[in-house]
């Protein structure tokens, strides 16, 4: 380890003492206002076309499976009420769940980029977390970035004959850990007061890093533990799940 | 379980008409995030603060509690807009560690005061909004709006669905705690997993029973609910355009002439 490397080192120690004992880490939201308007606009616009493709085949869905309208309401207050439990976390800090990359590998990505921008919606008006002018960016980074790479990893170790838990760890994981990428590059984007955007990247990942990137492992650890859970005791249910995912 | 949802059935500005607040506090919204200046940020902030507390009765430590919700992640990203490690040490402050600094300059610190008040401002907005309004009249509001029906229908569904799948939750969570459920780490991480696998079980069975139930009630694809109408007064919209074009000239000036 060379000298700059220990330093780094030191430097996250310090802001992991320091900002470990926050009391409230939710999973990265951008609050309320933080970005200027015209971010919002674009990473709003940025969207809209996965937004409506998504739009397009729950509708299709449900022009043809009248039923599924509850499961899929059912799905997204899943989705919400998991994204706002408090996970048990090794520090005693309350941190949450993302939700959205369980979601995607249970309902696929493009049914979760409309229950994702819902659930987003629910989150910043009842809990607080994140924002309506900064929606755009959320959904951009937890809705559809977040959960495409969950369920890209997913079938790519599926395809490679990867032991299920593992693939259902790493699509969660690294789903997480993209989510919290795209967050500090959408920041860094917007707020670069006196460095570069990458100096100013590098900082926003820095900060975050002590509470993300063991989140993401626990996100990990328990979405497997769902899963097996879910296959031990609800095939009938993930059959009828299953049904939002195969009629894409 | 929400307290958002709990204080907003209690406010005194429930019954007011839902597409004024929601006009006031977006317009002023929008124009708080796209000034981005500061005075407009004190004002804005003082008066959602005194509206919401004053007029809608919110208790006030109920609001400064949320207030300090988003200031983890205030603080946090703060920090590393203002902080850099760099080689030379820049004018506010510079802590030598080896050959290095930690240092900040005073233009960083400018740029982050004023981020902070606008989202302080921002955020504001969102509480004058959401303790204010119950989320059906939101989506009431929505609906006029021409959003599309789906998108309501299903966010309708869901906020029902939430309560229900929380009240699960909250049970489970007792019946674990009362069995040591919680005893390490170990043990309430497996037992958070099974309530979760649970509660989505639950979920599937409760959604089937609910459309047996609606098929049974004549549901065709639609849901109809009853919506009480507030009309809107005269002096609320004249005071709510006053302020708005006060705040819109006041940026304009801010912008151009100052």
């Amino acid at each position: 380890m060379n000298k700059k490397q220990k330093k780094i080192i030191t430097l996250t120690g310090i802001f992991a003492l320091t900002f470990g004992i926050v009391p409230n880490v939710s999973a990265m939201h951008i609050m309320e206002g933080y970005l200027p308007g015209a971010y919002c606009i674009a990473w709003g616009v940025l969207c809209i076309p996965f937004l409506a493709a998504g739009f397009m085949s729950i509708k299709k869905t449900l022009n043809e499976h009248r039923n599924l309208i509850t499961l899929l309401a059912m799905s997204g207050a899943f989705v919400f009420v998991i994204s706002s439990l408090k996970i048990p976390s090794v520090t005693g800090s309350c941190s949450h769940m993302t939700g959205t990359g369980l979601g995607a590998i249970l309902f696929g990505p493009s049914a979760v980029s409309i229950l994702g921008l819902i659930v987003l919606i629910f989150q910043a008006i009842l809990l607080a977390h994140g924002g309506l002018t900064t929606i755009g960016a959320n959904t951009f980074s937890m809705a559809i970035a977040g959960p495409f790479v969950t369920w890209g990893i997913f079938k790519i170790c599926r395809k490679c004959k990867v032991n299920k838990m593992v693939s259902v760890f790493l699509a969660a994981a690294l789903g997480d850990l993209f989510t919290y990428c795209v967050t500090a590059v959408q920041m860094a984007l917007a707020h670069h007061a006196d460095t570069t955007v990458f100096g100013a990247m590098g900082k926003f990942l820095l900060v975050f890093a002590p509470t993300q990137i063991p989140l993401a492992i626990v996100e990990g650890i328990l979405t497997v533990l769902i899963v097996m859970g879910l296959e031990n005791y609800a095939k009938p249910e993930l059959r009828a799940v299953g049904f939002i995912r195969e009629e894409k | 379980m929400i307290t958002i949802d709990k204080l907003c059935y209690n406010s005194g500005l429930r019954y007011e008409n839902a597409g004024e607040k929601f006009a006031f506090s977006m317009f002023t919204l929008i124009l708080c995030v796209m000034s981005r200046s500061m005075i407009i940020a004190c004002i804005v902030l003082a008066v959602m603060g005194i509206l919401t507390v004053w007029k809608g009765r919110i208790p006030l430590f109920r609001y400064l509690h949320f207030l300090c919700i988003p200031l983890a992640f205030l603080f946090l990203s703060t920090a590393a807009i203002m902080v850099h490690v760099k080689r030379e040490p820049l004018d506010l402050f510079a802590l030598p560690i080896g050959s290095w600094y930690i240092t900040g300059s005073l233009y960083g610190l400018m740029y982050a005061l004023q981020l902070i008040l606008t989202a302080l401002a921002a955020v504001s907005c969102l509480y004058f909004l959401s303790m204010n309004t119950p989320m059906p009249d939101i989506l009431m509001v929505l609906d006029r709006l021409h959003c599309p029906k789906l998108l309501i229908e299903l966010m309708m569904l869901i906020y029902r669905f939430i309560f229900i799948l929380l009240d699960t939750a909250y049970y489970i969570s007792t019946a674990q705690e009362c069995r040591m459920g919680n005893r390490n780490y170990r043990t309430s991480l497996k037992s958070f997993a099974s309530m979760c696998s649970v509660l989505m079980i639950r979920a599937v069975k409760r959604s089937n029973a609910l459309y047996a139930s609606m098929e049974a009630r004549c549901y065709d694809g639609t849901i109809r609910v009853l919506s009480e109408d507030h009309p809107p007064k005269k002096k609320v919209i004249v005071l709510i355009a006053v302020f708005e074009l006060f705040l819109f000239a006041l940026f304009i000036w801010r912008r151009f002439f100052a």
